[in-house]
Formats: structure tokens, sequence, C-alpha cells
């Protein structure tokens, strides 16, 4: 592909993207809102591929708009049988017709300036380049991470911190929200060709799961994408009217979803015990702690998922109830 | 001895899933959790004082390729009043969540809170702040809406909208930073960041992002709502060390990282905002009907204080005026984190008894309730900056800076606000003292009312008569 | 000249711009989540626009790591902002 078609492609990608947003927060409609957002990721997801970041493009698919749609589609779902709701105006603002058209121009005047502001920034970046050294360090430690994928090696190795935190994130979430009240009532069962296709699409998401958490660390993919990937086996069962969402039971549930940070500890702690830094995988060993590190946090994740999917607490979940 | 400063990231972690693993010992597990957190926040304070910046490089990796922790005289301090406050607090809730329910709720996300913050005032890396100020902002939310009502419900969702808004511009900052450096180590990055306009636009928008964070007029709006509503205990860390950790990464930013990008003009910006904090922030907390409003209102003000030393940190040179103006700013941050905390304490305290906490119903506190009314009093002493305070140290060193530089008006806002600060704490203690005129008993409850009272005295004395030693430390830990 | 990183980098800025316009303009809460989504999406094309070092040389991985990390913290909190706004339409019923 020449340099000039490949401008062409580019130019109607970027186009369509931003259109497709432009679209979505437009929508006076909840619903349509939703579904461009959906298309809006997907499109993304092109756009990552594009720019060779596979790894993200496949967590933009399955988290950004898979998931992320689906959280949307089910909360628009609870609003539709209540008066007050997601798709509904704020009770506030209501001011002069004046001074709300002023407001929004001068708004829309500032982000104007603001991404006039960048732009210039940027285009000034990018005559001066800075330094690669951040990317060559990681190539030259390639070797020593214990992976061949270099996102999977930042991800897990040189930046496992982050990823420790991101997990806590994941965890706070889900406990806010199973604080917050119980899951929404299920589905009814699916209807013939439905359940069919269950039987056969589970099976296949779950393999995939496998698949993904094990071929990322030579490969794109990863404990994130295979976690998604798990979460939505779990929705689909869900849709499918199924009671047993693939989620276990209440104790069970929690060590689930306190694995991923919880294995990391134990790795972290385990490492500092025998006198080397947080998180300092030896070379040798290096491979396979990253894999049981990442097995545990796809579970994890998968879980969580499908804890914030259902809304709440799930049914056959409850905390101890005597006192 | 370096290891401590993972350990006071990982050990609050390490509990909180303790505490969702075994809900029913979830309040010891907490407790004791909280004590050896606590200690080892001391010693890490101990081994700054003794030899300096502390760094720790996670995994073996330098930091640029890995991500590094760092300890110095200031995120020193800040980690023990942190330690001390969530300590006291913890003790406190132990005996405010009665019900298992919340209890179970409560706790894993408390310590989760507090290795946000820990992971905050230790992390050496921009994007790792950023998921720190995430963990932060989601840990508080989930803790605000925590007993379901509606309006704490609402507040808690206003509050989740607006932290999102900034840290995604904190994050678009960190996206310039690392397109035009190449890195994101806070060390590497104050060596080589220069003032040019992607620099520029980068601070702008990190700082957008932590002012809405920190509730800096005219930013403040979600404060009052979010804080007044939430559960007592989880009001206390928010108003005392939530909004004071984003306030120190805008500190950290201005002071260290982006030393040579800041202007003159910028830091007067920040001051007169935060001037006009002082006064509206004093006005509403005059004028509330309720208790807990008007320590919200307390916190938008006190906050500008601290907004006040900008154009000070900004205008003098490397030298015993700036350590001093700098030990003041650390002063008054602490002195407002115990007092507050302690305040909203308090308050609980009384709302549980009464029903309530309107100003106007307060009649006779001060005889059924004679502790917490002087803990009150006491948090008043360091919000209006009398000594022996902490806060009183702060403000001298405020005015004093700006009369050495010159800057009438900031000395003008100060006194100002501490006469309202003045007013309004009298006129919670008025509306307290009712007609009788003996106490029954000395505590009505004591377990309760122990931790405001530690925490007021604290702020009130302990801090004031301590404050050389503060000053020393921050020498120790540049 | 046009390259495809400045290309991928000022649509990023417009679709910043864009997300932030509509999340200040107060709108539905559905609106605001999906706008700060969308301003987030923004950062990300920007971060993996610096990325990019062409189709011979390999990407610089440390901003797809940070972007993943930001896709799964967006995710989260979407999920929180949702489960509040559920609650907080239930209580609204029941007045």
């Amino acid at each position: 592909m020449n340099s000039t078609s490949l401008l062409v492609f580019d130019g109607l990608l970027l186009v369509s993207i931003v259109s497709l947003a432009w679209a979505a927060l437009a929508s006076i409609d909840a619903r349509r809102s939703v579904i461009l957002f959906m298309a809006f990721g997907l499109v993304l997801a092109l756009a990552w591929a594009r720019l060779r970041a596979p790894d993200v493009a496949l967590a933009e698919a399955a988290i950004g708009a898979g998931l992320s749609g689906a959280l949307l589609l089910a909360a628009l779902h609870d609003h539709d049988r209540t008066a007050a709701g997601v798709g509904s105006s704020s009770t506030q603002n209501q001011t002069s017709a004046g001074l709300t058209t002023v407001i929004r121009w001068s708004v829309t005047l500032l982000c104007a300036a603001l991404a006039v502001g960048l732009g210039w920034a940027l285009v000034h970046v990018f005559d001066h380049p800075a330094n690669d050294a951040l990317a060559r360090a990681v190539a030259e430690n390639l070797d020593l991470s214990g992976v061949s994928n270099p996102v999977t090696a930042v991800l897990l190795n040189f930046r496992a911190y982050d990823t420790l935190l991101e997990l806590a994130v994941l965890l706070t979430a889900v406990l806010g929200i199973f604080a917050l009240g119980p899951a929404r009532a299920g589905y009814q069962p699916a209807g013939l060709i439905f359940d069919g296709l269950t039987r056969w699409l589970v099976p296949v998401l779950i393999l995939t799961a496998a698949y993904l958490l094990w071929v990322g660390a030579h490969a794109p993919g990863g404990a994130f994408q295979a976690g998604a990937t798990l979460a939505a086996a779990g929705v689909v069962l869900r849709l499918a009217g199924r009671h047993q969402i693939g989620l276990p039971a209440a104790r069970t549930l929690h060590i689930v979803l306190a694995a991923g940070v919880g294995m990391f500890l134990l790795v972290g702690f385990a490492l500092l015990a025998t006198g080397r830094a947080f998180l300092g995988y030896p070379p040798a060993w290096a491979g396979s702690l990253i894999l049981l590190i990442e097995t545990a946090a796809m579970l994890a994740i998968a879980a969580t998922l499908v804890s914030a999917f259902v809304g709440g607490q799930p049914e056959s979940v409850t905390i101890d109830n005597e006192e | 001895m370096t290891d401590v400063l993972i350990i006071l990231v990982s050990l609050p972690l390490a509990g909180a899933l303790l505490c969702l693993l075994l809900p029913r010992a979830a309040t010891v597990v907490a407790l004791i959790t909280a004590v050896i957190t606590a200690l080892a926040s001391g010693s890490l304070l101990y081994a700054v004082s003794t030899q300096g910046t502390l760094l720790y490089e996670l995994g073996g990796w330098t930091a640029g390729l890995g991500i590094a922790l760092r300890a110095d005289g200031l995120s020193a301090l800040l980690l023990v009043m942190v330690a001390l406050v969530i300590l006291a607090t913890s003790f406190y809730a132990s005996a405010y969540f009665s019900k298992s329910a919340a209890r179970a709720h409560f706790w894993p996300l408390w310590l989760l809170l507090w290795t946000a913050l820990n992971a905050l005032l230790l992390s050496g890396d921009l994007f790792n702040l950023y998921v720190t100020l995430e963990l932060l902002g989601l840990s508080a939310v989930a803790l605000a809406s925590l007993g379901g009502k509606i309006a704490a419900v609402q507040a808690a969702l206003r509050y989740l909208l607006v932290g999102l808004l900034g840290s995604m511009l904190f994050l678009a900052g960190v996206s310039l930073i690392y397109a035009g450096y190449g890195s994101l180590d806070l060390a590497v990055l104050s060596r080589t960041v220069e003032p040019e306009p992607i620099a520029w636009l980068a601070l702008s928008l990190m700082t957008a992002g932590l002012l809405l964070k920190t509730a800096l007029f005219p930013l403040h709006f979600w404060l009052p709502p979010a804080h007044a509503s939430a559960p007592a205990p989880v009001s206390a860390a928010l108003s005392a060390l939530v909004v004071k950790a984003a306030f120190y990464l805008v500190l950290r930013l201005w002071m260290d990282v982006f030393a040579d990008v800041v202007t003159p003009a910028a830091a007067d910006l920040l001051a007169a905002l935060g001037a006009t904090a002082v006064l509206w922030g004093s006005w509403r907390a005059l004028r509330a009907q309720r208790l807990k409003v008007l320590a919200a209102y307390s916190t938008v003000a006190q906050l500008g204080y601290l907004f006040l030393f900008f154009p000070l940190l900004q205008a003098l040179p490397p030298g015993p005026a700036l350590d001093a103006a700098t030990g003041g700013l650390i002063m008054l941050a602490l002195s407002h984190g115990f007092a507050k905390a302690g305040l909203f304490l308090a308050i609980g305290v009384i709302q549980q008894r009464s029903g309530n906490d309107s100003i106007a119903e307060l009649d006779g506190t001060a005889q059924r309730l004679p502790v917490t009314t002087f803990a009150i009093a006491l948090a008043g002493v360091a919000l209006i900056g009398l000594p022996p305070s902490g806060a009183f140290l702060g403000k001298w060193q405020l005015i004093a800076g700006s009369f050495a530089t010159g800057q009438w008006l900031w000395i003008v806002v100060t006194v100002i606000g501490s006469l309202l600060a003045a007013a309004y704490t009298f006129r919670i203690l008025g509306h307290a003292f009712g007609s009788q005129l003996y106490p029954s008993r000395a505590f009505a409850v004591a377990r309760e009312e122990w931790p405001a009272l530690i925490l007021t005295a604290t702020a009130a004395v302990v801090l004031g008569l301590a404050g050389a030693s503060v000053w020393t430390l921050l020498e120790a830990g540049a | 000249m046009l390259t495809t990183q400045l290309l991928y980098a000022l649509s990023g800025c417009v679709i910043v711009a864009l997300g932030l316009r509509s999340a200040l303009l107060h709108s539905s809460l559905l609106q605001r989540v999906l706008a700060i989504n969308v301003m987030g999406s923004g950062v990300f094309m920007i971060l993996l626009a610096v990325a990019y070092r062409g189709a011979e040389v390999a990407p610089d991985p440390v901003p797809h790591a940070l972007v993943l990390t930001g896709i799964v913290v967006a995710v989260s909190a979407t999920a929180l902002a949702l489960a509040l706004a559920r609650r907080l339409a239930a209580e609204q019923d029941d007045d």
C-alpha cells in the first residue's frame, strides 16, 4: 500500500471516528448515544491496530467497546422502567436562554482553544522529538524480563507496580458497587436458538481467554484481554437467562476478586523476603512468575467485570447474616 | 531499610484484602493493620530525619525504566499525619458502624483509601500518580456513598464525575510531558523540563485537574455536599486527607518538578483564587445551618490559605527564608488535617446523640457532652490560628513572608479569614452552652469521644509546641 | 509534512476537546459519562500517536502499557458511576 492510499485510509478512519464521537455526544436519545459510542469504540480499535498497537486494539474492542457498551446498555435497560434515570436531564440548570447560549459558546471556544493549544504544542514536539531512551531501555532489558512481548514486559515487569494499583482500582470499584445494593434481576431463560448458541459460544470464549493469556508472553494478548473475554462469557450466560452466571458463591467470589492484587502482593513479599526488591523477579523465574500473576489477574478481572455487569452483589452472594 | 517505603503501600492493601476475606473479623484486622502501618510511618519519619531523602526502585529497575518511590521531609510528615488521623478515625469508626453489613463494606474500602494516600505521597512517577489519583477518587466516592442516603449518593456521584474530569485533565498533561521529554520519572523531569510551550500547557492541564480535586475556588462546588452527607469518619478523611493529597501534588509539581516553568504571575493567580476561597468559604461557613456544612466550607477556606503561600515560595530565593515559609505551609496543612478530622468526629458524636447536626438545636451540648464540646473548641483554636496551635506558626510565617516580599494583600486576607473563623467557631460554642451550670459527667461515651479529643489537641497544642522539629525535619529531608 | 503521527495526534486533540465540551455543558448523566470516556480516548490517541514510529521501526511499548492501564481504569470508573446512578434512581423511585 503506497503512502497516498494509506493517507486516504487514515483520513477516512479519523473522519469516521470524530463523526461517531460527535454524534454519540450530540444525540438526544440515550440508546442511540450508547450504540454510537460502541461503534466509536470498535472503529477506535481499528485505529489502534493501524498504529501498530495490537494489544491495545484487543483491549479496546473487548473492554472499551464491548464491556463498557454492555454496562451502558444494562444501565439503560434499568432506567427504561423508572421515571428518573440515566437518560434524563439533570434537575439543575434552566437559567435564562440568553445566559445559557453565552455559556455554551464560551465553553465551546475554550475547548476549541484547548484543541488548538494542544495541537500546536504537539506540532512543536514532533519537530524536535524527545529522546527515545525509555523505548531503548525496554528493548535492552527485554531478555531479562522473562517475556518477549514488550508491552507485557512493561506491564508485568518494569511497571508492575502500576498494574498492581490498577487491579486495586478494579477491586475498589467492585466493592463500591457491592456496597450500593444487590444485583439486578436476571433475564428470562433463552429460547432454543440462543440457548444452543450459548452452549457453543461460552466454551469457545473460555478457550480463547486461555489462549490470549498464554500467548501474551510472546504476542499480543495478556491478562486484561483474557479477563475481558472470560467476562464476555459470563455476560452471555447472563443474557441467556442462566441463574449461575459462572460466578462462584460468596466466600469464593471474594477470594477470586482479591486474587489479582493478592497474587501480586504474595509474589512481591516473597521476593522481598528472599532479599530481592519488591516485584524484582529473578530472570530465570520471571516468565513463570508473570504467568502466575497474570492467571490470578485474569480471573479477578473477569469476576470484577461480570459483577459490574450485574450491577451489584449477585443473588447467591450474601454477607454473613448473623451479627 | 528503604523497604519501609513499599511496606507502607502494601501493608494497608494486604489489610484490605484480609478484611474482605474475613468479614466477621474485619474490625480487629483493620485496627491491627492501622497500628502497624502507623508505626511504619513513624519509622519512615525517623529514617528520613536521619538519612535524608529515601529512594526505592521497584522491581530493581532504575528509575525511568521502572517506577521509583521517594520520601523526603514533606512526604514523610504528611504520611505521618495521614497515619495518625486514620488511626484515630478507625477507632471512632469501629464504634460508629454498628451494623455488620455496613462494617463489612467499610473496612476494605477504608484501607484501600489509605493505600491510595500512601501510594500517592510516595510515588515518584507521573503516570503512577495518575493511577493513585484514580484509586483515591474511587475509594473516596465509594466510602462517601456508604449508607445509601439519597443526598449522599447524589453528592458522591457529582464528586465522582468531577474527580474523573480532573484525572482526565491530569492524564492529558502527563501525555504531553511524555511526548515532550520522553520520561515519566519526577526526578529526571525536574532536571530536564524547560520553560517552553509544551511544559506550560502540560502544567496548566495537570494543575487544572488537581485544582478540581483540591476544591480550590471556583472549582469547590462539589465539596460541601459530598463532605456534609458522608458518614462522619468518611467526612473526616475526605476533608483532612483526600483534598490535602491533591494539594500536595500541586505543591510538588510547582515547587519541585516544574520549578523552572512557574512564573510569578501564575503563582499570583493561584494565590488570588486562594484568597477568594478564604473569604467565600469562611463567609459561607458563618451562614451555615448545619455543623457538617460549616465544617465543609471551613475546609474550602483553610485550603485557600495554603495557596496563599505560592507567591512567597516562588519569590523567595533558596535559603533560610524559603525554608521558613515552606515549613509554615506544612505546619498549616498538618494543623488543618488534625483539626478538621477531629471536628468531624466530634460532630459525628453530636449527630449520633441528637439525631441531627443542626447548629440552632445545639442547646446544652456543652453540658451533655463536655469533652466533645472541648474538642470542638480546640479545633476552633487551630482553625482560627490562635497560639499555641500549629496554625498560629503557619499563619505567622505567611504574614512574615508576605511582609518581606511586599505582598500586603495576603496579610489582609489572612486577618479577615481568621476573624471570620473566630466568628463561626464562637457561633457554634455559643449555641453549645445551654442554661445548666455544671456538666453531669465528664465523658458521655468515652470510646467515641477520645479520637476527636486527641486529634484536636494535637492540632491545637502538640504541633505548636513541637514546631521546631518540623523545620529541622524539612531541612534534613530536603 | 503531515505525517501519520501528527495526523493521529491532532485528531486526538480534537476528540479531547469534543469530550471536554460535552462534559462541561451539563447534559444528562449518561452523556457526561460518555463524554469523559471520549475525552480519555482522545488522550489515548495522542499517546499512541507519540508511540508510533513508522512501519519499519517497532513502536514504543511504554505508551501502549499506559493506555491499557487507562482503559481498565476508565471502565472501572464508568461501572461505579452507573451503579451510583442506578441507586439514585431507585431511591428517587421510593419517594
